[in-house]
């Protein structure tokens, strides 16, 4: 079944007239995406990869009423208002490729995101895969293959190597989602670990964290709730305290944010630490025939 | 990015928020200490918290103390900071000290006024032990924080009449100022009420959206512009910064060359695991140049700490195609003799991986100590011959 999306779910493009966005466009079709239409404000009417480009959401949605999720890979500045645009056309689901995109902007985002019931993934997302359904982003087909383990890490990187990990040893994933590395995000941990909970083809949740934030700690509690396992990593255990590392979220400040009060807090709610990725698909096997 | 406190309280002037008049000493300004009247206090300019403590903040009756007291201070450290700026102050008497700030709340993703009447101390110390103590009221990005909130915040730090008014413009302006910039944190502690009855901040932090920053040109004309805020930079991490890389030099012996954040942090993690010790931290961000990938290259193949060099791309927006060319154009260019073990996957490696075979079958000598592993190969085993040849790089004397 996989969450969010499947093989017949449509799909928009937000910017897709941009120099990464067509590629990962073609990247995506070649995938087998059901991509409708894409959105440039002001290049309505080119094509791109075969795919016709509209000025307005509103517009493309009135020609595709059947889309659900739109991806957005605009410039920063235009990200906030891209969202908006997506929302207000009853997108149900928005991707946010867009990295560092403005505070202020995405607290403004989430609200009327909330209000409106719609899912923003994102920003600095990698996106999301179904592994041989569809894909909405750019993460490389390469290391994802179907199966029955529900994926959801902060970095683009870390989900690549954790479907790469767990291929290795004979699983494979239902969806994989990217939840993003700006500092403040769309959707948390809790709102993918609930859709991974509902789905009936998903056996355990593997969760990546990383130092910085608290996306980890709001998280812990739902976990308690679950029925399926959820395995936890969070990188940054070796980082030097005080350091900023990368991504703006990657900071350790405070008694939240550092890789032990994120291990502590999953650990006490339920969830099994894998200290590091590649034990991950033992800890998996474990808990998936403890529960057989 | 946070500010200085003569920053800040630049911006509190510029948004009416009431400041003292101040004056800003460095090594080549002393003649300033003429404008200002005595008694003052002088402040180290740093961003390190607990500057009290370390004797950073101190009186001075006169201008020969206070000249004293500034050149005993200029070119100190506090934590890894060297102070390089002081700002001088009117000494006043004060009544009552409080706490007002605006804010994020990033358990609930709202912004929020904060408000105490125990100013003057660390705020999260009275969020322990008297939580009662700290009053909160939550706005919506977008609103304006109506003025009967602004009122009721300065009734409950128990402003009343004239006063109170004064009290409720000043939360106002805060605020103003938070949303104007978008801010982080806009704080005033201790925000006082001086012995005449002024309400006077006597300190004052804000916290810059970085990414925001493209919005707000006032900010560059007033010569806020963005900086390293935590601790000192070293010379490499000054190099890297000025190449736009987010870059950290560690203490061990193996370069990191890897993709984005993410994985940079794990991959320190994994080099820990299996026993070796990471010489960086660094970020290549999504979809990085050629030219970004050779200046990170550089950065490690030039420290002589490095042993040997880790690399990993897995092909995401940052195309395979683009890091082999770099790689390859970085190798024929320096001829660097030091190891190097990687592994790419991901988007465009088919064409990556040609680009790769051609170079290396063009240079074979410049290739030999270089190892380019694929999808196929676990990261873990690359970082362990990592490992293992750095210790044989080690032993060698290399």
């Amino acid at each position: 079944m996989a969450i969010i999306i499947g093989e017949n779910t449509s799909t928009i493009i937000q910017g897709i007239t941009g120099k990464n966005a067509s590629l990962h466009t073609k990247f995506m079709l070649e995938y087998g995406t059901k991509i409708v239409g894409g959105v440039t404000p002001g290049k309505g009417g080119q094509e791109v990869e075969g795919v016709r480009v509209y000025d307005t959401l509103h517009e493309c949605m009135s020609e595709h009423p059947d889309a659900t999720v739109s991806s957005v890979w605009v410039p920063p500045r235009f990200a906030k208002d891209a969202i908006l645009e997506a929302i207000d056309s009853g997108i149900k689901t928005v991707v946010v490729i867009t990295e560092r995109i403005p505070i202020h902007d995405m607290l403004c985002v989430r609200q009327v995101a909330q209000e409106k019931n719609v899912l923003v993934i994102g920003g600095n997302t990698p996106g999301l895969i179904s592994p041989e359904k569809s894909l909405v982003g750019m993460l490389p087909k390469i290391t994802f293959q179907p199966g029955r383990i529900g994926t959801v890490a902060r970095s683009g990187a870390v989900t690549y190597y954790l479907a790469n990990s767990l291929n290795l040893a004979g699983f494979g994933e239902s969806t994989s989602v990217g939840l993003g590395g700006d500092p403040i995000l769309g959707a948390n941990f809790e709102d993918i670990l609930q859709l991974f909970e509902a789905d009936e083809e998903t056996d355990a949740v593997v969760m990546a964290g990383e130092i910085g934030g608290v996306y980890e700690e709001i998280a812990a509690p739902y976990i308690r709730e679950m029925s399926i396992p959820v395995i936890a990593y969070i990188a940054g255990k070796a980082a030097p305290a005080g350091k900023r590392l990368g991504h703006a979220g990657a900071i350790i400040e405070g008694s939240m944010g550092t890789a032990q009060s994120k291990i502590d807090a999953l650990r006490s709610n339920g969830a099994i630490i894998a200290e590091t990725l590649s034990e991950i698909p033992e800890l998996v096997k474990k808990a998936i025939s403890k529960k057989a | 990015m946070r500010l200085y406190e003569y920053e800040a309280k630049n911006l509190f002037r510029r948004y009416n928020i009431p400041v003292l008049d101040s004056i800003l000493v460095d090594n080549s300004s002393f003649n300033e200490l003429d404008k200002v009247a005595y008694p003052v206090v002088v402040k180290a300019q740093v961003f390190l918290g607990g500057r009290g403590k370390a004797g950073f903040v101190q009186f001075a009756q006169n201008r020969k103390e206070a000249e004293k007291k500034v050149a005993n201070m200029l070119g100190k450290k506090h934590g890894s900071f060297t102070i390089e700026k002081v700002l001088v102050e009117r000494r006043i008497e004060i009544d009552r000290e409080l706490y007002v700030s605006a804010a994020i709340d990033r358990l609930k993703h709202e912004p929020l006024m904060i408000a105490s009447q125990k100013g003057g101390v660390e705020i999260e110390v009275v969020a322990r032990k008297d939580p009662s103590a700290i009053l909160k009221y939550y706005f919506k990005i977008g609103a304006k924080l109506p003025d009967f909130q602004a009122r009721n915040i300065a009734s409950d730090l128990g402003f009343t009449g004239a006063a109170m008014s004064v009290c409720a413009d000043i939360v106002l302006r805060v605020f103003t100022l938070f949303v104007h910039l978008e801010c982080k944190l806009v704080e005033i502690n201790p925000l006082v009420v001086a012995h005449d009855g002024r309400i006077i901040a006597l300190d004052a932090k804000v916290d810059l959206d970085e990414d925001a920053m493209f919005r707000h040109h006032e900010l560059k004309e007033m010569g806020i512009v963005a900086r390293h805020e935590i601790g000192e930079l070293t010379k490499r991490e000054r190099v890297a910064k000025a190449k736009g890389i987010p870059y950290v030099d560690l203490d061990g012996d193996i370069g990191v060359f890897p993709g984005g954040a993410g994985f940079g942090i794990a991959a320190i993690d994994l080099i820990q695991h299996y026993g070796g010790k990471p010489a960086n931290f660094m970020d290549s961000g999504g979809a990085p140049t050629q030219e970004k990938l050779r200046a990170m290259l550089g950065l490690l193949i030039d420290n002589p700490r490095v042993k040997a060099i880790f690399g990993a791309r897995f092909g995401g927006i940052s195309r395979c195609d683009d890091w082999a060319k770099a790689v390859v154009q970085y190798v024929i260019e320096n001829k660097p003799k030091k190891p190097m073990i990687m592994r790419m996957a991901g988007n465009m490696e088919e064409a990556g991986r040609k680009i790769l075979e051609q170079a290396k079958q063009e240079h074979q000598e410049l290739f030999k100590n270089i190892k380019i592993y694929a999808y196929d190969t676990p990261i873990e085993e690359v970082i362990k011959e990592t490992i293992r040849i750095a210790k044989t790089q080690r032993d060698a004397g290399n």
